[in-house]
């Protein structure tokens, strides 16, 4: 049921982007200066984050951005570079499938906590990055994780029957079916 | 404390503050040296200590002319039956409603089913001035005995039991005796967390060709007027102004506020022999005290000339200072939170036809546990506590299911819609009926099981927030498939959900090491995606066997841990957590 919703138009996620591990150029650790692209396939939007000047090959920079994924985005770049005197270097990119994040059986507003290898240019393994992704839905179909109610939704939408409705007429494809009940 | 710096790569990570997030946790190793100094020292470091608090209610009246003048002994029963005193109460006169102040401190090890007894006396008038401890039990009346197991009264969430009293070696026999309720706090303040971003200026330099190598340990003055490490940094190389990552010391750690810690910088040596480059004493009162004026605290070093210590020009600044709440697995699991038991079995051919006793599937017709069975009813017996409706989802892998297809993840049940079984019991008869009717055949995979379980654990997040799914997975031998274990364990990193692994028989278990990242590699998907935490704990029996301490609490020692590093990190607090609880 949960992989029909939001898979046929634009999906609003919120990507933080947390810290690298072991980040390295010409296999040599990085001393600072760390920044992170993160960039949707298929548009020419992007966001990035600051430069990390201390953290050195572990940069940390807990940045929070809200991305409107295009419809039919399979994946999100997250690329890593480093500011160099020589300008910025390529530390490495991964790629961050959708599948990763929506679908499976989970909430569609789980907080996903990934991480993926980084590759550099010529395809070699570097460090890691670590990134947490949620989806971000109308309120109407928001649902709490818990009973302390850590994510701020309206308890009272926990559970809409969406699959038993009928929409007075067969499907209805690329409507956001959920406004039906506004 | 050589050893615990002896080798380069794991000696210049920062060690035994608590973890933040899983992420760093599996990125900065093991705290393989806080866990050695607790061992050598006979501590373990997860166990937690409890104090019990002990009421009884409508006791028996062995005085003639007045009330029983009642005291409680509490004993821990050994595996092998034998008891061991854990404490007693004073002894409080001319009453069958006693409220005993004395707590009686035991240390809860979630790994272990403990099972408590309490004795309750009438101590005689004549033996009231001499000291409980010293108190011949067998020149007392005896008023009843009452037993439970540690596991029930914590996962209550008024972490009480109410227990009726019978008397010797009788239970079910109630000859009304009276009640006794226990109740069970966490001794230590666990809760509070300090995050402190420590930074030096101008230190003196050590080495000859470069600058120095400056890490920071920190280390709690004991009663006894010794010190204990507590934690140390990571290195930062060649600096003399360096700035450490944060770290985080509970409460458990540093004892309390106004605990005066050692703080001492060391010149990094790969050699081991560090060379202190100077030392400071500052409660972690005062570190905050440092971080509010902005001011540094100067380094000294001791003199060689005796009583006189040299004030150095190096200084400690407080960059960051942040006291919080951190919610102990004790106070998630009496909240609410649960532990949810899942079993997988291997019916692989290389098992051995069940029918031959040289089988490790073989069932002895006298009883005796093969090894399967072993690892269900022990693991099972530990976890079923925390798991409040008992049914538990039990599957087989690597079968000829009696259709004649081989399946990689069937019921045990025998029965297409029915994968959960009653009880320990019920799995144990449910593996037992499989064996008839299922036949060995292979290869050995993982991959659906551990996919149902995350299936199985990704919808309970829908219903409510607070599971954690505990797969057990018990298996003779080696991967077929590695790689496809991997992708399964790395998409189910990030659920609440952790896998145990029991490899029985005398195969080659290297596999399984590289699934358990102790060793601090994460495990990797094929597609690039790294597991957010290490979610699996692997243990062969063989091992165990030999050794002293049970597979079980091997296999379970790391699930505290595991289970605190997932709801942390979601910043998810204990259900209506809040309300004060009193006991009177």
């Amino acid at each position: 049921m949960a992989k029909l919703y939001g898979t046929t138009s634009s999906r609003t996620v919120e990507i933080t982007v947390i810290s690298g591990e072991n980040l390295r150029v010409d296999r040599r650790s990085i001393k600072k200066n760390a920044f992170v692209v993160v960039r949707p396939d298929g548009g020419s939007d992007f966001r990035m984050t600051e430069i990390d000047a201390d953290g050195g090959s572990y940069p940390r920079w807990d940045k929070k951005f809200v991305l409107d994924l295009p419809a039919q985005a399979p994946a999100v770049s997250v690329e890593v570079y480093c500011k160099t005197a020589f300008g910025n270097r390529v530390v490495g990119v991964a790629r961050v499938p959708v599948s990763d994040f929506s679908g499976a059986y989970v909430p569609e507003t789980y907080l996903h906590f990934l991480s993926y290898r980084l590759r550099d240019q010529r395809g070699e393994r570097n460090g890691i990055i670590n990134i947490s992704v949620r989806s971000k839905v109308p309120p109407a179909r928001a649902y709490t994780y818990s009973a302390s109610a850590s994510v701020p939704t309206p308890a009272s939408s926990v559970g809409v029957p969406v699959g038993k409705n009928n929409y007075g007429g067969g499907v209805v494809t690329g409507l956001p079916v959920l406004y039906a009940y506004h | 404390m050589g050893g615990c710096f002896s080798d380069i790569k794991g000696g210049k990570q920062g060690i035994g503050g608590t973890p933040q997030r899983p992420i760093e946790e599996a990125g900065g190793g093991p705290n393989d040296a806080v866990d050695l100094f607790y061992r050598s020292h006979g501590l373990h470091s997860l166990f937690t200590p409890l104090e019990l608090s002990l009421v009884g209610s409508n006791l028996r009246d062995r005085d003639i002319t007045s009330k029983s003048d009642p005291i409680a002994v509490v004993f821990a029963q050994k595996n092998d039956g034998k008891l061991e005193e854990l404490g007693r109460t004073e002894v409080l006169l001319n009453t069958l409603n006693p409220v005993w102040i004395n707590k009686i401190t035991v240390a809860y090890q979630f790994e272990m089913v403990q099972k408590i007894i309490f004795h309750l006396y009438d101590v005689d008038t004549k033996y009231h001035n001499i000291p409980v401890k010293t108190l011949n039990l067998k020149d007392q009346d005896f008023l009843g005995e009452a037993s439970c197991f540690l596991s029930e009264i914590v996962t209550k969430q008024s972490r009480s039991l109410t227990l009726n009293l019978h008397s010797k070696n009788r239970p079910g026999v109630s000859t009304n005796l009276g009640t006794l309720t226990v109740h069970a706090e966490e001794t230590v303040a666990s809760r509070s967390v300090v995050d402190v971003v420590f930074r030096c200026s101008k230190l003196e330099n050590k080495e000859l060709f470069s600058k120095s190598d400056p890490f920071l340990r920190i280390s709690r003055i004991i009663e006894s007027g010794g010190s204990v490490p507590i934690c140390k940094t990571e290195v930062v190389d060649n600096n003399l102004n360096p700035i450490w990552k944060r770290l985080s010391l509970s409460m458990h750690q540093f004892g309390s506020k106004d605990n005066p810690l050692i703080i001492e910088c060391f010149d990094f040596n790969s050699s081991g022999n560090h060379v202190l480059m100077g030392k400071l004493q500052k409660s972690v009162a005062q570190l905050e005290q440092l971080h509010k004026e902005k001011t540094g605290a100067n380094f000294v070093l001791p003199s060689s000339n005796r009583a006189q210590e040299k004030v150095l020009k190096g200084q400690l600044f407080v960059d960051h200072f942040n006291e919080k709440k951190q919610f102990s697995f004790l106070d998630y699991i009496s909240s609410g939170y649960e532990l949810n038991f899942m079993v997988a079995v291997d019916f692989t051919g290389s098992n051995g036809d069940p029918r031959r006793p040289d089988s490790l599937h073989y069932i002895d017709p006298y009883g005796r546990l093969n090894s399967y069975q072993q690892a269900i009813r022990e693991v099972g017996e530990v976890i079923q506590f925390y798991d409040s409706d008992k049914h538990f989802p039990a599957w087989g892998f690597g079968g000829r299911k009696p259709d004649g297809t081989v399946s990689h993840c069937f019921n045990l049940s025998g029965i297409e819609t029915e994968f959960e079984v009653a009880g320990v019991e019920g799995i144990m008869a449910a593996y037992a009926s499989a064996l008839h009717n299922v036949s060995l055949a292979g290869p050995t995979l993982f991959g659906q099981v551990v996919d149902r379980a995350a299936q199985i654990a990704s919808q309970s997040l829908s219903h409510h927030g607070n599971k954690y799914f505990v797969l057990l997975i018990i298996t003779d031998g080696v991967l077929t498939d590695l790689q496809e274990t991997k992708e399964a364990l790395v998409k189910a990193s990030d659920l609440p959900l952790s896998v145990l692994i029991v490899g029985v028989g005398n195969a080659d278990f290297s596999q399984m090491e590289i699934l358990d990242a102790d060793k601090g590699i994460r495990l990797e998907s094929s597609t690039g995606r790294v597991a957010t935490r290490d979610i699996v704990q692997f243990v062969p029996m063989r091992e165990v066997q030999r050794g002293q301490i049970s597979v079980v609490q091997a296999l379970l020692e790391e699930l505290p841990g595991q289970f605190l590093s997932h709801v942390r990190s979601r910043d998810l607090k204990p259900c209506n957590f809040g309300g004060a609880q009193t006991f009177a």
